[in-house]
C-alpha cells in the first residue's frame, strides 16, 4: 500500500553557495589553464556526490573569472546542473576587481533565502596587478564575506602566498599549493568537496575552519618539482 | 590523503582469525577512512581502512574495535566489525565487516531531492523507528553507547522498513572517554554546549531526533527561530541546537513554532501521528532537552508507542494522506475523523481488538507474531495473516490465514467455522477469532462490512 505521503511543497532546505574565483591571467595560458579546466571538470562529479550526501543542503555553484577585469563565468546554478565551459587565459591579474565583484554577491540580496556560510575558493598563479587591498577590504566588509569559508589554491612557484594567506585570514589555514597537474586535480577536488562534506561529518571539537585545516592535503613537493 | 589509500589486489590479514584476504575496489572515502570491497576465500566483505590522522588523533580506536570484535554484535541489525585488518609492511589499521545488501538505501534518502528521494508509507516509517529502537535497546542493554547516532549510519529497505546500522567504530562501553562529539543537529544540547561528552543518555536524544526526521523529513528544533536565521553560522547553531533549543511543537512555548505557509507539511504530519507518539516527542524535546534520565525517552517507551501507531494507520479515501487512528483531530467517539490534509471525512475502518491493542484492518494490512503470539512481542518478519478482498466481490474483505495452523472463529450468534491455512475469514462485526495463542474480536468500521 504505497500512498502519497510527506509532500514538502513550500519547504526549502538551506543553501550552500560555492564560489570559485579563478585567475585567468596570461600567465595561466597553455598547460596550466588546460590542467585547471580538466581539474574542475573532474571535480564536478565528486562535488555532486558530496552534495548528495547532504540532502538537507542545496549546493549552488558560481564561478568568477578574473584577468583584465573580472566577470561571472557561471551564474548561480544548482550543482547537479553545472556544465563546465572551459576558461580561457589572457591579460592582467585583477584579483582586487574579482574580490570586489565577489563582495557584491556576498550579501543577503545576492544570496536570498536561508543560507549556510558560503565557501569561496580562490585559485591563482601570480601576483595581483591591481589594488588587491581594496578588493579584500570590500570582501571583508560585505555581510557574508567575513563569514565565508575561504580557501586558496596557489598554482606554481610564482603565486603570491602572502596575498592568498591574507585572503584566507585564518592563522592555521595556509594556501594549498599545487605544483603539478596531478596535485592541482587533488587540491581542486579537496577544496570543492571537503567544505560540502563538513556540513554533515562527525564533529571532533575543532571549529569548522580548524577541521578543514587539519584535513587539508599535506605539504606540497618543493617548488622546483613543478612540472607542467 | 592519497598515500593512505590501499591498492586493489593488496593482500591483508585478519588479526584474530589469521585468515588472509585481498583488497578490492574502493567503495568510497569518508571522514574516518575509506571503504573497499574485500574478498576472503572468494566471499565478499567490506574493509574499512582508517586515515592515518584519525588513528593518530583517536588512540583508543584500535582497542575499541578489538573489544567490539571480541564482544560480538548486540543485534544482527548492526554491521558489526568482524575482525581487525592489517596489511604487512604498512602502518595503519582497518576492520572487516559484512557487505550491506544492495536492497538497502541510505536513510538520508528520506530527505533527498527527487529522484533520489524515497517516500515509504507511514507504517514503514513507524516500523523503521521501531526497528531502530530495538537495535539501540540491545546495544544499550549490553552497557554500550553508540556515541554518534545520525542519518549517515543507518540504511533502510524502503518497502519493509528493515534496517541496518553501519559505522560502529565509535561504539564503546558507556562512560568510557568518547572519541567523537557526534554529528551536527543530532548532538544533544549539552554536547553542543561543550558541557558533556556522548553517553547512552545522549544517544537517546540523538535517536529521538532521528525518529522525528524519519516521520517528518525535518528536524524537531527547526521552527520559526531557525526559519528567521538568514545565515546559519556557528553562533546561530550554538543558539538553536545548544543554548536555546526549543521544540517546534512545544505545547508551552510557541516561540519556535511552525511558520504558516512554510512548515505546513510538517504540521500535517505531526497532527496525523498517534497521541502516544506525539506525547513522547514532546517529552524528548522539552524535558529531554536537558541531560538526565527524567526527560530522555527510553527505547521501550518508543517501542510500545510506535508499534501501536503502526497498527493504527489508515489512509484518507479522498487524498490518500495517512493518519494514525488517534490523530490530533480524531473525535474520541471515534466515529468521525477528518483528514488533516484535505478535510474529507475518513470512515473508520474495521479493527481487530487484541486485548488493549487494536489493529486497523485496511486492505493489505498484515498481522505478525507481534500481534498473534504474546511470547514474541515486537517480532514482525513474515506475515501470519493478511486482509484481502473477496476475489468475486471487492467490497467484501476477509482475513487470510498465512500460518500453518487452523484458526477457529465464532460469530456473536454462537455459530463458528474453522479457518484452515490459506483460507480467508470474512470480517464482520463481533467476529471472534482464536489464533491459537491469542484471541481477537473484529469491530466493524463506519461502513460496516457486509
Amino acid at each position: 500500500m504505497t500512498l502519497p505521503d510527506i509532500e514538502t511543497a513550500g519547504l526549502s532546505h538551506r543553501q550552500l553557495n560555492f564560489f570559485l574565483v579563478v585567475d585567468c591571467s596570461g600567465s595561466m595560458a597553455g598547460d596550466k589553464m588546460a590542467s585547471l579546466n580538466y581539474a574542475l571538470r573532474a571535480a564536478l562529479p565528486a562535488m555532486r556526490e558530496a552534495a548528495a550526501d547532504n540532502p538537507e543542503t542545496r549546493v549552488m555553484v558560481r564561478v568568477l573569472r578574473f584577468s583584465t577585469g573580472a566577470a561571472w563565468h557561471v551564474e548561480p546554478t544548482p550543482v547537479e546542473a553545472v556544465e563546465w565551459g572551459d576558461l580561457q587565459a589572457d591579460g592582467e591579474t585583477h584579483m582586487g576587481a574579482a574580490l570586489s565583484l565577489l563582495a557584491g554577491a556576498l550579501t543577503p540580496e545576492g544570496m536570498p533565502g536561508r543560507q549556510l556560510p558560503p565557501v569561496v575558493v580562490l585559485v591563482s598563479d601570480g601576483q595581483p596587478t591591481d589594488t588587491f587591498e581594496d578588493g579584500l577590504a570590500r570582501l571583508m566588509a560585505s555581510p557574508y564575506g567575513r563569514k565565508a569559508i575561504r580557501i586558496a589554491i596557489a598554482i606554481g612557484a610564482d603565486a603570491d602566498l602572502d596575498v592568498l594567506t591574507r585572503f584566507i585570514g585564518h592563522p592555521e589555514f595556509r594556501p594549498l599549493q599545487a605544483h603539478n597537474a596531478e596535485s592541482l586535480v587533488n587540491r581542486i577536488k579537496w577544496a570543492t568537496t571537503a567544505p560540502v562534506r563538513s556540513v554533515s561529518t562527525p564533529v571532533t571539537g575543532a571549529t569548522p575552519m580548524e577541521r578543514l585545516a587539519q584535513e587539508a592535503p599535506a605539504a606540497p613537493p618543493p617548488a622546483d618539482a613543478m612540472v607542467w | 590523503m592519497a598515500v593512505s589509500q590501499l591498492r586493489e589486489g593488496t593482500p591483508f590479514r585478519l588479526r584474530a582469525s589469521g585468515l588472509a584476504g585481498t583488497v578490492g575496489a574502493l567503495i568510497g572515502a569518508g571522514g574516518q577512512g575509506a571503504a573497499y570491497h574485500a574478498s576472503i576465500g572468494g566471499k565478499p566483505f567490506v574493509l574499512k581502512w582508517y586515515h592515518p590522522h584519525v588513528l593518530e588523533a583517536d588512540t583508543r580506536l584500535p582497542g575499541r574495535i578489538a573489544r567490539a570484535v571480541e564482544r560480538g554484535s548486540p543485534d544482527p541489525r548492526f554491521l558489526w566489525p568482524i575482525d581487525l585488518v592489517e596489511v604487512s609492511g604498512r602502518e595503519g589499521l582497518g576492520h572487516l565487516m559484512a557487505l550491506r545488501p544492495p536492497r538497502f538505501r541510505g536513510l538520508r534518502d528520506l530527505i533527498a531531492a527527487p529522484p533520489a528521494r524515497i517516500d515509504p508509507p507511514l507504517v514503514v516509517r513507524a516500523r523503521t523507528c521501531l526497528s531502530l529502537a530495538e537495535s539501540f535497546l540491545h546495544l544499550h542493554a549490553k552497557g554500550l553507547c553508540y556515541q554518534d547516532i545520525n542519518f549517515g549510519a543507518v540504511f533502510i529497505e524502503p518497502s519493509s522498513g528493515e534496517i541496518c546500522i553501519c559505522d560502529n567504530d565509535n561504539v564503546d562501553v558507556n562512560g568510557a572517554p568518547a572519541s567523537v562529539y557526534g554529528t551536527k543537529k543530532f548532538m544533544a544540547p549539552e554536547i553542543v554546549r561543550g558541557e558533556r561528552m556522548p553517553d547512552a543518555g545522549t544517544d537517546l536524544y540523538s535517536m529521538a531526533v532521528m525518529f522525528f526526521y524519519v516521520l517528518h523529513a525535518w528536524h524537531p528544533l527547526e521552527g520559526r527561530a531557525e526559519y528567521e536565521v538568514a545565515l546559519m553560522d556557528a553562533e546561530e547553531e550554538m543558539r538553536l541546537y545548544g543554548t536555546q533549543p526549543r521544540f517546534m511543537f512545544d505545547p508551552a512555548d510557541a516561540s519556535n513554532g511552525p511558520v504558516a505557509g512554510f512548515h505546513d507539511a510538517i504540521v500535517r504530519r505531526w497532527r496525523s501521528l498517534s497521541e502516544g507518539v506525539r506525547r513522547l516527542f514532546v517529552q524528548a524535546f522539552t524535558a529531554g532537552l536537558r541531560p538526565g534520565p527524567a526527560g530522555r525517552v527510553i527505547e521501550t517507551q518508543w517501542r510500545a508507542a510506535l508499534a501501536r501507531m503502526a497498527d493504527s494507520i489508515l489512509a484518507c479515501p479522498a487524498c490518500g494522506y495517512e493518519h494514525a487512528l488517534d490523530a490530533e483531530d480524531a473525535d474520541p467517539d471515534p466515529r468521525r475523523f477528518a483528514c488533516v490534509a484535505c478535510g474529507a471525512e475518513v470512515p473508520l475502518p474495521p479493527r481487530l481488538l487484541l486485548g488493549r491493542d487494536a489493529v486497523v484492518l485496511c486492505q493489505g494490512a498484515q498481522l505478525h507474531a507481534h500481534h498473534l503470539d504474546p511470547a514474541r512481542p515486537f517480532v514482525y518478519g513474515e506475515p501470519l495473516a493478511r486482509v484481502e478482498a473477496h476475489p468475486a466481490d471487492p467490497a467484501v474483505t476477509g482475513l487470510r490465514n498465512l500460518t500453518a495452523d487452523t484458526w477457529t472463529s465464532r460469530l456473536p450468534d454462537g455459530t463458528g467455522a474453522a479457518v484452515p491455512p490459506g483460507r480467508t475469514i470474512r470480517l464482520v462485526d463481533g467476529l471472534e477469532v482464536d489464533f491459537g495463542r491469542r484471541r481477537g474480536t473484529v469491530a466493524a468500521g463506519q461502513s460496516p462490512t457486509r
